[in-house]
């Protein structure tokens, strides 16, 4: 392989990567920067968005698991990953929505710390839900027969990458784009951006802000759902995905800057490039580069890339 | 056992004064002989209980091990209390230190000495310098930042030790190396102590283990009773006015973390003399979380809470997950503690030990 192909497979491995953390990251962000709660219970929506998306997409034999033991090891709906990608995240919405209304309000005026316990501890049950019914054991979650050799556009034949990852970079921009022009041009975006500015002056004019909130968090939940329909394919599926994809995906919105949809993008791409550049060069550093970024980042600008010093606490 | 603020010096004053002149500052004060004592007396009690006592052994199931085990977790859970309940602060990497003293005191044991006190000793210097470093550098944002930094901190030293140090840690395998001599060159950890004491505590580690609890116990006691404790109440009360009070605020928090690094380097290199082997998992972040379980199972803000939290834990972990008493149960384990640890930061956020004082109180009619 040529230098430059080498070189762009590189950066397209990296965008891809880092797109799944954008989609985490401008959840979390949204969900930070305007209801101020702090979800630790974010890798979780991921891991049923993974979860519900494999259910519906394929059919899978399950291993071991309490399902598999009650006979019921054959499961899956198999309608292909489009319905797929279009059902699931309106589950993790529905999902979401019950969490702000169940778990967000109980604990909005509790400490930060409370909440972060509170998230962890369901993130814990979530987790665990799902091992008890679906096994340890890894559960193949194929990308798509369309979309596993590289996609037949001239030049891009040449460059090793499935074409799963094109649609997860186009999904992503899609979709940060939507909740972008949501949050900045709409009425919607603009009760909600008042009220993460002053939220009493807003209640005052007669808004309720309960029900922008809910949907910020259901929307952020959503995006959650469609990183682990796209995500899925691209590793193994078990049970724990969740709790690793949460710290790089919080590091994600810290070092763009919490509330910044455009730091999150940002963060989520640094991180991408960064990982897959030294997973090519220095691969035992991969992991441990990406924490001296961010620790970099957070030391020279505490409010992240992007974020504002005034608003941070 | 009480862990209330104690009227100054009112019970043993006079009994203690000669003493006072002589050591100083380091005399007990108030309530601080009856707390020692009475932990020291129910560590001792602890492991004839928990793993020999006829029927109550049988019923518990449980043994010696883990036994030694609870004690060194709860060591850890005490200095991580020191941290979240009485200074305020939420850190979501205290795996960092607890897994680098015990790779610290593993690596010693292999390369300098195997004796369990400088084990204990370099794994603890270890993990002081690490808190010193990281909290300095966590301590620059609040509030979930901090918890999200002190988490990313600890996550780069789990990705060091499993491959660019792989050559000191052994890697994804942990380290294997360790050579642990005996206790003062006399006394082997595994065998057991004469007569009585052999009955009462098993092994000279669980001796050792328990010798070092209790110094620990007193050392927060102390710490938690004085001026200087205090003022970690007054900023977790409220910050702004401990601000105003004229207090350096920064500081007070970047020594409360020292304090809590240094617990968990005690605890963590203890683990490593208990376990011969050092798991790339206690760098993992969920042993962070797992000792914040503890933590907030037990009761924050307490003496005691975290340690029994960090009993419960390892006991559901160990024997409910191993089918005692209920078979159905075994599998479901961690999800029942899930379960239960949300429950109770939602309605007793004050957790088990707050749960026992209230009873207590019911029944003393409110009196201490």
């Amino acid at each position: 392989m040529s230098f430059h192909i080498e070189a762009i497979t590189v950066l397209l491995n990296g965008l891809q990567q880092g797109a799944i953390y954008v989609l985490l990251a401008v959840g979390l962000s949204i969900i930070l920067g305007t209801l101020k709660f702090v979800n630790f219970a974010h890798g979780a929506l991921y891991l049923i968005g993974t979860y519900s998306g494999l259910l519906l997409a394929l059919e899978i034999n399950l291993t071991s698991g309490q399902l598999q033991e009650w006979g019921y090891g054959q499961l899956g709906l198999g309608l292909g990953y489009i319905p797929a990608l279009i059902i699931v995240p309106f589950v993790v919405f529905v999902v979401g929505l019950a969490m702000e209304r169940w778990v967000v309000e109980p604990f909005k005026d509790r400490p930060d710390t409370d909440q972060i316990l509170v998230t962890f501890g369901l993130a814990i049950i979530v987790q665990e839900l799902f091992r008890a019914f679906f096994g340890s054991s890894s559960l193949p979650f194929s990308q798509p027969a369309w979309a596993q050799g590289p996609p037949q556009v001239p030049f891009l034949t040449a460059i090793p990458i499935s074409s799963w990852r094109y649609y997860v970079i186009g999904i992503t921009a899609v979709l940060v784009l939507i909740v972008y022009l949501l949050v900045e041009y709409t009425d919607f975006g603009l009760i909600v951006r008042a009220g993460t500015r002053d939220p009493e002056m807003v209640e005052l004019l007669g808004i309720r802000l309960s029900r922008p909130y809910i949907v910020v968090f259901g929307i952020g939940a959503a995006l959650a759902g469609v990183a682990g329909v796209v995500g899925g394919p691209l590793n193994p599926v078990n049970p724990t995905i969740g709790n690793e994809i949460l710290v790089p995906a919080f590091l994600t919105v810290v070092i763009g800057g919490v509330g910044s949809i455009a730091g999150a993008v940002l963060g989520g791409v640094l991180f991408g490039l960064t990982q897959a550049i030294l997973v090519a060069t220095y691969s035992a550093w991969a992991q441990v580069g990406l924490y001296a970024i961010a620790a970099v980042v957070l030391l020279v600008r505490p409010q992240g890339l992007l974020g504002e010093a005034e608003v941070a606490p | 056992m009480s862990d209330e603020p104690a009227a100054a010096g009112e019970t043993d004053a006079d009994a203690g004064n000669s003493v006072a002149d002589m050591i100083g500052v380091w005399a007990p004060r108030g309530n601080e002989v009856r707390v020692v004592a009475g932990t020291a007396v129910v560590i001792a009690l602890f492991p004839f209980v928990f793993s020999r006592m006829p029927v109550v052994s049988d019923l518990l199931q449980g043994y010696q091990s883990l036994a030694t085990l609870i004690l060194i977790w709860g060591i850890f859970a005490l200095g991580f209390d020191l941290l979240l309940g009485y200074t305020g602060l939420l850190s979501f990497g205290h795996a960092a230190f607890w897994g680098g003293a015990a790779y610290t005191a593993g690596v010693f044991s292999q390369q300098v000495s195997g004796s369990p006190v400088l084990m204990v000793l370099a794994g603890t210097a270890f993990a002081v310098l690490l808190a010193w470093a990281l909290g300095f550098l966590s301590l620059r944002r609040g509030g979930i930042y901090f918890a999200i930094l002190t988490l990313a901190f600890a996550q780069m030293l789990f990705y060091m030790s499993s491959s660019p140090l792989a050559f000191i840690t052994g890697g994804e395998n942990g380290f294997t190396g360790v050579e642990t001599a005996e206790l003062f060159g006399m006394f082997g950890l595994e065998s057991e102590l004469p007569s009585v004491l052999g009955l009462l505590l098993g092994t000279w580690l669980y001796a050792f283990v328990a010798i070092i609890t209790v110094l620990c116990v007193a050392l927060a006691y102390r710490i938690l009773q004085s001026p200087y404790g205090m003022v970690f109440r007054a900023i977790r009360e409220n910050e702004q006015r401990a601000e105003f009070v004229g207090l350096n605020v920064w500081r007070y928090r970047l020594m409360s973390f020292i304090l809590s690094g240094l617990f968990a380097g005690i605890a963590g290199s203890l683990f490593t003399i208990h376990g011969s082997y050092v798991p790339l998992a206690s760098f993992y972040w969920t042993t962070s979380g797992e000792v914040v379980i503890m933590t907030v199972l037990g009761g924050t803000g307490s003496l005691f809470g975290p340690m029994v939290g960090a009993g419960v834990y390892l006991y559901v972990e160990n024997i409910v997950s191993g089918g005692h008493p209920f078979d159905f149960i075994a599998p479901f384990w961690h999800l029942i503690l899930g379960l239960v640890f949300v429950v109770t930061i939602w309605v007793f956020p004050r957790g088990i030990w707050g749960f026992v004082r209230d009873v207590r109180d019911m029944v003393t009619g409110g009196e201490d």
